[in-house]
């Protein structure tokens, strides 16, 4: 690819802009500027050299703004939900026809600049250029009726862009949300959407989210996720985004007060070319906090899953109990998985713990389906399915259970 | 129904059936004893279409050549293998498996699938005149079941998908005496002039339970001895090494 240049008069046209943005923007494209794309050489990015990715798959990027409009989108019908629209990353419109509207403040992109300097170039690259994404706050001891479901939609002028987004959800005291971020893609070409997500959850709040595609798509995804959790929140994180070309999660979670709990769980089922990698940092700073990691990769054909998992244990945060388990089932010789768990830990009374293991399918289990009557193809389907389940079973309301499930089972189908 | 002419089977160049002969007609039940490595395991593995295996000599079942038919397809045809270790398969509730598989062979004979209700009687049906609770039947396949409801869900399965010829590879190892009057109950009320039966034990036990028409002594990869139902008493007093 030729080289991918950003001129700093680009910051010029975005409008309605303060000297401390404008500033806070230009320091951002110059650290992007110093380093290009994160390549194989910075360690976390050891095992997605996305330089590399970068070149190999496209001629040009350009950073032009992609349309905020769109003809029709089909909504789920599966259950009973609230929307956020948004177009190539862009704010489009939202409803909250379940809720108490006056309890939900929605809007487009954040504006805050209180970021601190990224060593990820991906991020710096953000701050320098994000305009659009959407921004979300639940009031006070607000729990809502019906789950959130952000459509994240890509349109057919998607060439060679590369788009950079904002997103803010803020859950305060007592409150409860849920949603389901659901990626339909329409671009035929290849794009890159890179995100910076700013969760906070405030004392007993509660957030959880669950990623999956709507189907298969040529883009490209990084996102950087930072979640701050006060006394006695709980997040989860479920991730089913299986059928993308590159996408990698770098989840963040500060574990700020006691009693928090987050829990990160993901299965995925990758084929083709597909790379995807899910980086995770969880802090423990305060103690009684328990976190939960379960990573579930299937791998077919030549797809490539990487786990880079490291969780930090303060010195006060006694009575931490934090685990991490990452498990791939390797269908295919050519597939790859990739796993660094990493603990770090200053506190002497926690309980911490990690696992990793990869393996083939194993023989003398298809043996046992197929003397049931199951051809061989069934058998693996029926195991692949048995191996992702536990992730699935994380999941209460039935209906959104089977939506997943199905989703999954599609892309299981298709391998 | 089965026909064993002169079988040889060995497995990483270690020959372990060495010209095995054995006919089963329909509706008899023959019992195989024999010491540990005689090679009973072996049997059940090389009928049940097991890979891995080098194999010579004829099987026939129902006139076919099963050499020639994959494992699925054994099943379909009527094959049953009961596991001496049943596997653990995590994740895969036991109801949706006993489906899948049901409806798979059901669906190769050109019979209507099951649907969900009609399942669920079935299973209802079969688990209450084995006495097996149900309630083993949403878990896990065999995950975390103990010895004894592994080898009694193998005989509901073997009920279920009702097979024309059953291979019970140690079924009642490990077993207490009314897990064991379970399974013998299993396989007694299927027992018809139709179904065949292949019971292979170490013990002498099981078959005051099932009354076999033949028992056969296999010992180093070769039927030694084959006799009545006695032959079995005999062998519990004396053991295996008096054959050679």
């Amino acid at each position: 690819m030729q080289n991918f240049e950003i001129n700093s008069d680009q910051i010029d046209k975005i409008k309605k802009i303060t000297a401390e943005e404008k500033s806070f923007r230009i320091k951002n494209l110059e650290l992007f500027k110093a380093t290009g794309f994160p390549n194989k050489r910075l360690e976390d990015w050891k095992f997605s050299d996305f330089e590399n990715i970068v070149s190999r798959n496209f001629e040009e990027l350009n950073i032009k703004k992609a349309s905020s409009e769109i003809n029709k989108i089909d909504l789920l019908k599966d259950f009973d939900h609230n929307h956020i629209l948004l177009v190539n990353g862009n704010f489009h419109s939202s409803n909250f026809e379940h809720e108490e509207k006056s309890k939900i403040k929605i809007s487009s992109c954040d504006k805050s600049i209180d970021y601190k300097i990224s060593k990820n170039p991906l991020i710096c690259l953000n701050h320098a250029l994000a305009e659009n994404g959407y921004s979300l706050e639940i009031d006070k001891n607000y729990k809502l009726n019906k789950v959130l479901v952000v459509y994240n939609i890509f349109t057919k002028d998607m060439k060679n862009k590369i788009l950079n987004n904002k997103n803010k959800i803020k859950v305060n005291e007592n409150a409860e949300l849920h949603v389901i971020e659901y990626t339909v893609n329409e671009s035929k070409s290849k794009f890159i959407n890179n995100v910076y997500e700013n969760i906070s959850l405030e004392k007993n709040s509660k957030l959880k989210n669950i990623s999956v595609q709507c189907n298969e798509s040529d883009g490209f995804f990084h996102k950087f996720l930072k979640n701050k959790l006060s006394l006695n929140s709980d997040y989860s994180n479920l991730i089913f985004s299986s059928g993308l070309k590159f996408n990698k999660l770098d989840i963040e979670c500060d574990l700020l007060e006691e009693s928090c709990k987050c829990n990160i769980l993901s299965a995925l089922f990758l084929k083709k070319n597909e790379h995807q990698e899910i980086k995770t940092l969880i802090n423990h700073l305060a103690p009684n906090c328990i976190s939960n990691q379960k990573i579930k990769n299937v791998l077919s054909s030549e797809s490539k899953g990487v786990y880079q998992g490291k969780i930090y244990v303060k010195d006060v945060a006694q009575k931490t109990n934090a685990y991490q388990l990452s498990k791939a089932l390797l269908i295919d010789d050519n597939a790859e998985f990739n796993a660094k768990p990493e603990l770090e830990i200053y506190a002497d009374d926690v309980k911490c713990s990690h696992g990793s293991s990869s393996g083939n399918i194993d023989e003398e289990s298809l043996h046992y389906l197929m003397t049931r009557g199951l051809n061989r193809n069934d058998s693996i389907k029926l195991l692949i399915k048995g191996f992702l389940n536990d992730v699935i079973e994380f999941i209460k309301n039935p209906k959104i259970k089977k939506f997943i499930e199905s989703k999954l089972e599609k892309q299981i189908n298709g391998r | 129904m089965l026909e064993i002419k002169n079988l040889q089977a060995s497995i990483n160049n270690k020959s372990i059936l060495k010209g095995l002969n054995l006919v089963i007609k329909p509706g008899e039940l023959h019992a195989i004893m024999g010491p540990n490595g005689s090679g009973k395991s072996t049997l059940a593995n090389v009928l049940s279409g097991k890979n891995g295996y080098e194999i010579s000599g004829e099987l026939n079942f129902k006139g076919e050549d099963l050499k020639k038919i994959s494992i699925e397809e054994r099943a379909q045809k009527g094959i049953f293998l009961a596991f001496q270790y049943p596997l653990e398969i995590p994740g895969v509730n036991t109801n949706i498996f006993l489906k899948t598989s049901l409806n798979s062979i059901r669906k190769s004979k050109g019979e209507k699938e099951l649907d969900t209700l009609a399942f669920l009687k079935l299973i209802k049906e079969k688990s209450s005149e084995l006495g097996i609770d149900e309630k083993i039947l949403s878990r896990q396949l065999n995950v975390g079941f103990s010895g004894g409801e592994k080898k009694k869900n193998e005989i509901l399965q073997m009920k279920i998908l009702d097979p024309s010829f059953s291979i019970l590879d140690e079924t009642d190892s490990g077993l207490d005496i009314d897990a064991l009057k379970i399974i013998a109950n299993g396989v007694n009320s299927s027992r018809n002039n139709k179904k065949s039966f292949l019971v292979i034990t170490h013990y002498q036990r099981l078959l005051e339970y099932i009354k076999p028409d033949f028992v056969h002594v296999l010992s180093d990869g070769k039927i030694v001895k084959t006799g009545c139902g006695e032959l079995a008493e005999e062998l519990e007093k004396t053991g295996y090494k008096q054959l050679n």
